[in-house]
């Protein structure tokens, strides 16, 4: 008996010593409060090493819960990472409005600029109504090119649901042409890869080993829009997506299409140097094809053989193109200097007026917004150019300025 | 002590250990809705010990529906049920059921998605009840729908209410083993050892099994930490099936047969005034040489009963585990 006695007691300490053990090498929680919630939360316990997304989002200021979601309290990984919106990804559409919306922050007023959240999900890159609506006309589902249906139900458009559709090629289109709007999950391969929602464009894409960069980003480099905008061709043929099969070197052959001609700026600068917010993410209204959005033409930047580009004048602190520059610091912008302005009054913020010789029209600088790189360039006011006012379009420009490749 | 299965002294152990880590989580605990998960979450991860205390809550509240079982079946078993311990055996059946209500509320005070679907379908099937239903219904959750008064209520039926009554018909009921002679032992004479056990000796067996008991306690705490689930969160109408408590896993098979107030209702009610009834189905008294026996000839047809409603329990309890979760629709 009283070696039983003993035995039980021998084991009772060493599972009390084992917890003592367990409670010992649990981790110190580090605790931080944003100010934003008031709520603490311990995700740096393990995340410490997680660097600060961008400078608009101080982790002290947002935390990591107000995006992510997930159990600000819990010291498991399971429990912790159990409630996350959109896993890795709170900036998944489906889950976007929780996560990046509130009127402070990118649902808010387009008078304050803070639709973003609006925009995208109307944008043609979120409801691809472009492609599904041409594509529905080829086949005979509809009359018109018109946009009626998009990737999810909006306002403006039904969801697109192949099931109700009378001809099989849509739903052959469905299964193997939906791979390159903001909702889908990208193609196999590095070269295809990228978030879904905001962080398709804004962070970097995911390696194909699973390693991620914790970043939110507006400078993105025509490399991210390559992803999905240089990858290959859906084929109304076959309705089949083709690879692309050429595997360029360098970047006049790796840019965009390799069927069409290209001036200098084309494929020296990054799309988003040219191609504005509103064209890439949408102004909110339901556009039918992606010719009826993209307005911006050689001569916003350089204007006409009779007019020079728009521009406008900083004279307020809270200016857009001040908030913009302050996203993205290539360039010292401050109040009282000019840049150019696209004809729907967008601030080409990171091109600006500089002196030209004296006398003579003025020239501009462009700071690329992906590698901040200074490019200097002359309006065609002044210059030999014998281009007629009624021939705006690029393909005239093309004449004498493209690239032979 | 192989006679007994040392089973009601256990229940009075692992009871103990149930109030006392009870009285300590008390401490921690926020009993609204959106504090509940919050502190639950902090008492396990921040507080020192914490999730020792809430682990070993957990576990001894388990184990205690576990032993009071096996308990019930011992003494279905013996035929310890029989007069003089008739109104014991009512008394240690209600004590069973006044447990499982104790664990359902303790485990509805997480109120974390874990727990969602079992609080909205087990508060839902008491509206089923023909006539009673609504009214009941509502003075169960303190309202017309779950909110932070059906929290508060389960909260004070836990910590006051049942608590309460468990205490005092755990005392009568251990008052009346006493008044009824004891446990029920065979006659003197068909006795290998007719002496009585010494009080030294009961002592060290009793001191044997806690210590045991202990460190399985520990040990399961250390290994296997108690269930716990993200927040419910805010507006959140529809719960998401889950299991429910493995205790009412049979219930949650019952229900998926049929008709709600039928599996739901009726059949476990039945089941359990079978079970109450147990004492009437046999004849008043076991002959002398069937005392303290087990499966006393005499008693064979309760023995059968309850032996059928046990697998039955087991078996629906195993095929819900096994089937898991349903998808919805």
């Amino acid at each position: 008996m009283k070696g039983h006695y003993f035995l039980a007691s021998v084991v009772l300490l060493l599972v009390v010593g084992l917890a003592a053990w367990q409670q010992d090498r649990t981790p110190q929680p580090i605790a931080i409060t944003p100010t934003l919630t008031g709520q603490v939360e311990y995700c740096l316990t393990c995340h410490a090493d997680i660097p600060e997304i961008s400078q608009s989002h101080p982790v002290a200021t947002f935390g990591c819960v107000l995006c992510h979601g997930g159990e600000s309290l819990a010291l498991t990984a399971d429990l912790a990472h159990s409630s996350m919106r959109g896993g890795a990804n709170p900036s998944d559409l489906s889950v976007v409005e929780a996560s990046c919306g509130g009127e402070m922050c990118h649902s808010g007023t387009p008078q304050v600029e803070r639709d973003h959240i609006q925009r995208v999900t109307s944008s043609l890159q979120a409801t691809y109504a472009g492609a599904i609506a041409q594509v529905r006309y080829a086949f005979g589902a509809q009359k018109d090119l018109t946009a009626r249906m998009g990737i999810f139900a909006i306002d403006g458009l039904a969801a697109f649901d192949p099931s109700l559709e009378n001809s099989p090629a849509l739903m052959i289109f469905a299964s193997n042409c939906l791979s390159c709007h903001l909702s889908a999950e990208p193609m196999d391969g590095q070269e295809y890869s990228r978030w879904t929602g905001c962080s398709a464009c804004h962070s970097p894409a995911p390696h194909t080993d699973e390693t991620q960069v914790h970043k939110l980003t507006t400078s993105i480099a025509y490399m991210q829009c390559n992803t999905c905008h240089n990858r290959g061709n859906y084929s109304l043929a076959d309705l089949q997506f083709h690879q692309r099969e050429d595997a360029p070197t360098d970047r006049l052959h790796d840019y965009y299409q390799p069927i069409a001609d290209f001036t200098r700026c084309e494929w020296t600068l990054d799309c988003e140097d040219c191609h504005t917010r509103q064209e890439v993410m949408g102004d909110g209204h339901i556009y039918s094809s992606k010719k009826d959005i993209q307005y911006i033409r050689c001569n916003t930047c350089h204007g006409t053989l009779d007019a020079l580009p728009l521009t406008h004048t900083i004279t307020d602190e809270n200016d857009l193109a001040l908030r913009l520059a302050f996203l993205n610091p290539v360039i010292d912008l401050k109040v009282g200097d000019s840049i150019l302005m696209t004809d729907e009054g967008e601030p080409l913020w990171n091109i600006r007026v500089i002196a030209g010789e004296s006398g003579s029209a003025p020239a501009y600088e462009l700071y690329s917004k992906a590698s901040g790189q200074r490019y200097t360039f002359n309006p065609v006011l002044g210059s030999t150019c014998q281009q007629q006012a009624d021939q705006q379009e690029a393909r005239y420009c093309h004449e004498c300025h493209a690239t032979e490749r | 002590m192989s006679y007994t299965l040392a089973a009601g002294g256990l229940a009075v152990f692992l009871a103990l250990v149930v109030g006392f880590t009870g009285i300590l989580v008390t401490f921690f605990y926020i009993p609204t809705p959106d504090q509940a998960a919050k502190s639950v979450q902090e008492l396990t991860f921040l507080v020192p010990f914490g999730w020792l205390v809430r682990n070993l809550h957990y576990w001894s509240a388990q184990l205690l529906i576990l032993v009071a079982a096996l308990h019930l079946l011992r003494v279905v078993f013996t035929g310890a049920y029989l007069p003089p311990r008739r109104l014991n055996y009512l008394l240690g059946v209600s004590l069973l059921v006044i447990c499982l209500l104790l664990d359902f509320s303790g485990y509805v005070l997480r109120w974390d998605e874990g727990v969602h679907w079992a609080l909205v379908a087990g508060t839902n099937l008491v509206r089923t009840i023909p006539g009673i239903g609504e009214g009941l219904y509502s003075t169960l959750v303190g309202g017309s729908q779950i909110g932070a008064t059906t929290l508060i209520r389960f909260y004070a039926w836990h910590l006051f209410g049942l608590t309460l009554l468990v205490i005092i018909i755990g005392v009568w009921h251990i008052f009346r083993v006493r008044r009824d002679g004891g446990i029920a032992v065979p006659p003197p004479e068909r006795r290998d050892n007719t002496a009585r056990i010494p009080r030294k000796e009961l002592r060290r067996k009793e001191g044997l099994a806690m210590l045991w008991t202990g460190a399985v306690l520990v040990g399961l705490a250390i290994l296997v930490p108690a269930p716990l689930a993200p927040a419910i969160s805010e507006g959140a109408v529809s719960a998401k099936e889950t299991l429910a408590p493995w205790f009412f896993l049979w219930v949650q098979q019952l229900l998926r047969m049929g008709d709600p107030f039928v599996f739901g209702v009726i059949v476990p009610f039945g089941t359990l005034l079978v079970l109450a009834l147990v004492p009437y189905f046999t004849p008043q008294r076991l002959k002398h040489n069937e005392l303290g026996r087990w499966f006393p000839r005499g008693g064979r047809n309760v023995q059968i009963l309850v032996a059928c409603l046990s697998g039955a329990i087991i078996v629906l309890t195993l095929l819900a585990s096994l089937q898991g979760i349903q998808p919805a629709g």
